[in-house]
Formats: structure tokens, sequence, C-alpha cells
């Protein structure tokens, strides 16, 4: 009974041991000794997290824990001989996540620094094991190693331009998000995966905040009132710039100044058409710019109920106006006054 | 969809700068490297490997130059800058009339800067790599200090003269690269190929 517990333990011990045996190093000096030795501080600093120790020390073991990372990996990569294009991929890959770990506790919009100092870091985990040795002291690299960094160097730093190019695009969108709606083809520089779901340029609220105020002013009002209030046409086209301005206040940007609103009304039977424009000032990509425009019918109509039965002859009804305005804002080239103007209705 | 979320996320990426800079170095450094190696007398590899250096120097140098500069342009210039970017064309502000003579003083001034960058680094470049002035022939080895002495002080010399070959053949490199560059982007821009 005794004996078979025991060579069942030692059984059981010897395949555990088969099983460790596959990951312990081969020898001592090796990256899967590295990648232990990371784990191994993670493990600590977890521990030392537990036990409420300082954060100096916490963060030592981490930082300890990143950089044996960053070690580890890009050793087993370029252990195993790692290539794109014959290019080797270790230093990118160290550099990556010593980058992670530099910016990556940053929170906010970490993944910018992160992405722009990548290449330079790389750059520098290939360099530091070039001209420092072991024991610190400054090593002297041959003249071919020496252009080969150089060359690297200047490369890294033209990734690193193109990396600070591509978020400063991102800066002019978030400056002027209107131009996202926009077709971006006879560009030189950038380019935009197809099919993706386009913003609707800012000049639509515009419009939708304009809709509201006509809808205030002249809907359910009577028609005479109406009339006067399209006299002053100048007066009212003040009013609705001052309500988007105020409107849009909170969320200002950069390209609110670039919208102009204006209106314009035509006649049309009994009523009127009213064209709301909204139009864009700023790049575009075609030639003569564009506008979006939103139509509204502004029409007087008989309320039945307000008409007495027995109307003596000679009595006219107040008309009130009533007013319908498109859903959709097309988006016409040219501008709606300018010589490049599409016939107006 | 996760994958097109991810995408449009991205949103407007520099794809076509990068792919049509990388063709324009390409060509810029063949070019440069045929110039360098007639004029400098060196080898197929060295000269393709200087040539390589101070284009890649002089292309990063002036991303971070356009990168702060037009970070502190005036909004309306900025914006017309953004229309260059992103459609190709300027449009109608305060500025378009002045834009033509401010691209071109921009152009002369960037063919002058990039032509100094590129002759600093080839200077810092040979020091770097302690390589003696391209112009001075090897000479057979000596043992006494005098002649050491009279070598030395003809090196100097001999440095100071052959600042000449060396700024006249990156001023040629220079020149034939920009040449070409403006050649390819005025064909582009003619027929078109922008729409890719």
């Amino acid at each position: 009974m005794v004996g078979g517990l025991f060579s069942f333990l030692r059984q059981s011990l010897i395949e555990l041991g088969n099983l460790l045996s596959n990951l312990v190093p081969p020898r001592y000096f090796s990256w899967l000794t590295v990648i232990y030795l990371s784990l191994f501080s993670w493990l600590l600093s977890m521990l030392a997290r537990l036990l409420d120790t300082t954060a100096f020390t916490i963060g030592l073991l981490a930082t300890m824990s990143w950089i044996f990372l960053a070690i580890g990996v890009g050793w087993a990569l370029e252990a195993n001989k790692a290539r794109i294009f014959g290019v080797p991929i270790a230093p990118w890959v160290s550099g990556a996540i010593l980058c992670l770990f530099l910016f990556g506790s940053w929170g906010g919009r970490w993944l910018q620094p992160a992405l722009v100092t990548w290449p330079l870091v790389s750059f520098a985990v290939i360099a530091v094991p070039a001209l420092v040795s072991w024991d610190f002291s400054f090593k002297n690299p041959s003249p071919t190693e020496r252009q080969r960094l150089a060359l690297l160097f200047c490369l890294s730093l033209l990734f690193s331009s193109w990396f600070q190019f591509y978020f400063r695009i991102q800066t002019w969108v978030r400056d002027y998000p209107s131009l996202v709606a926009d077709s971006v083809e006879n560009s030189a520089f950038v380019y935009r995966i197809p099919g993706q779901t386009i913003a609707l340029p800012a000049g639509v609220t515009h419009l939708t905040v304009a809709e509201e105020l006509l809808r205030e002013q002249v809907d359910n009002k009577p028609w005479p009132s109406v009339e006067r209030w399209l006299l002053n046409l100048d007066g009212q086209r003040r009013v609705m710039r001052q309500r988007v301005r105020s409107q849009t206040g909170r969320t200002a940007s950069l390209e609110d100044s670039l919208w102009q609103l204006d209106l314009q009304p035509l006649s049309n039977g009994d009523g009127y058409t009213l064209k709301l424009w909204a139009i864009w000032s700023g790049p575009a990509a075609s030639p003569s710019g564009y506008y979006l425009e939103k139509t509204c019918l502004l029409m007087p109509v008989n309320r039945g109920g307000l008409v007495p039965e027995n109307t003596p002859p000679g009595y006219s009804t107040t008309q009130w106006a009533s007013l319908t305005c498109d859903l959709e804002t097309p988006r016409l080239a040219g501008h709606p006054r300018g010589i490049g103007a599409r016939d107006q209705v | 969809m996760p994958l097109n979320d991810l995408l449009s996320e991205l949103g407007m990426m520099p794809l076509r700068a990068i792919a049509f800079q990388s063709l324009l170095l390409m060509v810029a450094i063949v070019l440069e490297a045929m110039v360098l190696r007639q004029q400098l007398r060196l080898g197929y590899r060295t000269s393709m490997q200087y040539a390589a250096t101070i284009n890649l120097l002089a292309t990063s140098l002036g991303w971070v130059a356009f990168l702060a500069i037009e970070a502190v342009l005036p909004l309306s210039l900025r914006s017309q800058v953004i229309s260059y970017v992103l459609f190709n064309r300027f449009y109608t502000n305060d500025w378009i009339d002045t834009l033509p003579v401010i691209v071109v003083v921009v152009a002369i001034a960037a063919f002058f800067i990039t032509y100094w960058i590129k002759l600093q680094g080839l200077l810092w470049l040979l020091q770097l790599l302690g390589q003696k002035p391209i112009d001075t022939t090897p000479e057979a080895f000596e043992d006494s200090r005098r002649q050491r002495y009279e070598r030395a002080r003809r090196a100097q010399a001999e440095q100071q003269r052959s600042n000449s070959p060396r700024a006249l053949a990156v001023l040629q490199a220079n020149a034939l690269s920009f040449t070409a560059v403006l050649v390819l982007l005025l064909l582009v821009n003619q027929t078109g190929v922008v729409g890719w």
C-alpha cells in the first residue's frame, strides 16, 4: 500500500521533471533565462504591490521586468533569425516593447509619443550594443559599422517624421472636421482606405440650427407678420448667424469661421421657397468650393377650424404660415451667389 | 465590423507621401551617387553609401523643419498648406495671390539649405568614418618625423583646397537630383498619375 503510493509519487515526479525540462533553458546564458528573469521580476513587483511597499520598489521591479522582456524577446527573435524581407526585426520589436513601457503608462494620448519615438528607440537598441561594451566603456566600432549606424540613424529619423506627419494630419482633421467629408482622391500625400463611413460636414448641424430658428420665427404665425419678417432679410440673416455661433459655441472648432450661413426666399405661387445655404469657404477638393442647401417651403394656409360657420361676404379669414423643410441637404459645387452658381429654381 | 472601425479610426494616412518619397529618394540617391563617384573618384559602394546618408539626412531634417514651421504658421496660411496636402490645390483666400511667390522662394531656399546640409553632412560623415579628405592620394608610408610633419602640413593645406571640388561635386549632385525630382513631380501632376 505504502510502496504503491511511493511509486506513484516517484512516477509523477519524473513526469513533472520531463515536463519542466522542456521549459528549462538549455544554457544559462540564453534568451529563455532573460524571459524568466522578466517574469520573475514581474511576479516580484506583483508581490510588492500586495505587500504595500513603496512605489519606488514596485516601479523598479516593473521597470526591470519590462527591460528584461525587451532584451529577451529581441534575443529570441535574433536567435531564431526572424527576418522580414531580409531585415532583422529583433531591434524593432525590442524598441516597440520599450516604447510601450515608456509611454504606455502615461494614459491619454500615449500612442503619439510612443509611435514617434519608436524608430529612434529601435535605433538606440541597435546602436548601444555597438557603441558600449559590457563593462560600460566606449567601444570604437569599425568605419563600416559607423557608416551603417549613420545610415540607420537618418532612416529612423525619416520614419519618425512620417509618423509625426500622420499625427499632424489627424490634428488638422480634428481642427477642421469637415475636411473628412471631402474627397482626397487628388491628394499626392494622403490615402484613405475606401469603404469607410464618412462623417457629415459640420455645415449640416448649422443648417439644422437655422431651421429650428426659422420654425420658431415663422411657423404657425399669421401670414402678414411672416411677410413682414421676410422684408428684413439682412436682419434675419444676421440673427441666424448669431444663433448658430451661440449654439456651436460650446464645441467651437477652427472651421466654424469658414462656414457661412445664407438665406434666400424665392416666390413660389402663393408662398415662398426658402433656400438655406451653408457655404464652405475653406479648403475643398473641387476648385469652386461647395455648399450645402436645405430647401424649405413656406405656404399660407387657411385654418379650417378658425373660420366661422356663417361667414358674411367680404370676410377674409386670417391666413397662417406653414413651414415644411426637406430633411436632406444636398451638397452642390460652386457658390450659390457666385459666378459658378448653379441655376436656382 | 471591427476591421472597418479600426480603418476609420486610422483615418487618412500619408501612404501616398511615403510611397512617393521613397521613389524620389531612390532616384535622387542613384543620381547623386553617380555624380559623387565621377567627381570624387569613389567606389560604387562608397558613393552609394555617402549619397544615401546625406540624402536621408537632408530629407528627415526637411521633414522636421516642415513640421516645426507648419505648427507656427498663421491660420489662413496653414489652411492653404492643408488644402495642398489633402486636395493637391490651393483654395481662394487672402493668400492666393502671394502664394506663387512664396512657393518659388521656398523652393529656392530649400535648394540652398539642402545643399548646405548635404555638404555639411558629407563633412561630418567623413569625420565620423575617420577618412582623410577624399582628394588626397595615399602616399607611401614614411617613418621620419620631419616627413610626417611635412605631410601633415601638406594635408592641412590640401584639405582647405580640397573643399572646393567636394563642394562643387555636392552642388552638382544636388542640382541634378533637384532637377530630376522637379521633372518627375511635374510629369506626375500633368498626367494625373497621382490618381492611383
